[in-house]
């Protein structure tokens, strides 16, 4: 049941990152990017780690894509449709490559040793998570929040109109 | 071989899809889509290894991982708008004044 579970979640993660990916228009790549999101939701919820899949989906899917889309149709289309597509000359080079680097990871992940147990089995996954982040990483807490807060700074400074 | 080590495998896989997209796409935006892809087959590796070792840290550091996402796309996106508007560029192989 394990491994149904999985293949569907992997064909299904796998198809929508090659559309993400190879997809002529900018915005069916980006519904296809919020197919990926769905899938890795889906991934979360199968290894046990449900906060992280609520709040994938928030964060990524209504957030991040909306962010997206939004910027696309601030985009005038006629100028950005010579630019659609792939690099023909770079795919085909850079397929060795990529081909290479997975069979080498892959076996350096097959081959090592995890350690194994770090502690007992949790039963509530948001309660050990939140417990950890307040208590343990409440400094990297609270300096994530400085970071989205000069994120915001910047971007409001990189939109506004030059005067 | 446990799931967990599958899912690694994918999430590897997914890193590799990114980094293709990254360097085969002429469009700005959908190349910054393609780094989104490879900060989410980070998150995999992190959870997967949580749910080998049976801790939250992963996790933790995955939340971590959906922050800096988020401020990534905020000022990838302002960058990308205001190249468009000031200097009219919108894709990767236009802009060239660092190449010397």
């Amino acid at each position: 049941m394990e491994w149904i579970v999985f293949s569907f979640l992997a064909v299904w993660l796998i198809i929508s990152a090659m559309g993400t990916i190879f997809f002529k228009n900018p915005v069916h790549s980006i519904l296809s990017f919020l197919s990926v999101i769905l899938a890795t939701a889906g991934i979360f919820l199968h290894l046990k780690a449900e906060l992280l899949a609520g709040l994938q989906l928030i964060i990524y899917a209504v957030a991040i894509v909306v962010f997206y889309v939004l910027v696309i149709t601030t985009v005038p289309w006629e100028r950005v449709k010579k630019f659609e597509g792939i690099y023909k000359r770079e795919l085909i080079l850079s397929l060795p490559m990529l081909f290479l680097s997975f069979l080498s990871i892959s076996y350096l992940v097959l081959k090592g040793q995890f350690e194994h147990e770090l502690n007992v089995a949790t039963l509530n996954n948001v309660k050990d998570v939140g417990k950890s982040l307040f208590t343990q990483y409440l400094l990297p807490f609270e300096i994530a929040s400085i970071i989205l807060l000069v994120a915001m700074i910047g971007a409001i400074i990189l939109g506004r109109k030059e005067d | 071989m446990s799931i967990s080590l599958a899912y690694i495998i994918l999430s590897i896989f997914l890193f590799l899809l990114g980094l293709l997209g990254v360097i085969i796409r002429k469009n700005l935006i959908t190349m910054l889509v393609s780094t989104e892809l490879m900060l989410n087959s980070a998150n995999i590796v992190l959870a997967s290894v949580d749910h080998m070792m049976k801790g939250v840290e992963g996790q933790v550091f995955a939340l971590f991982v959906l922050t800096v996402a988020a401020a990534e796309v905020a000022i990838g996106l302002g960058l990308v708008v205001a190249m468009f508007r000031l200097k009219g560029y919108e894709s990767s192989s236009e802009i060239t004044h660092l190449r010397g």
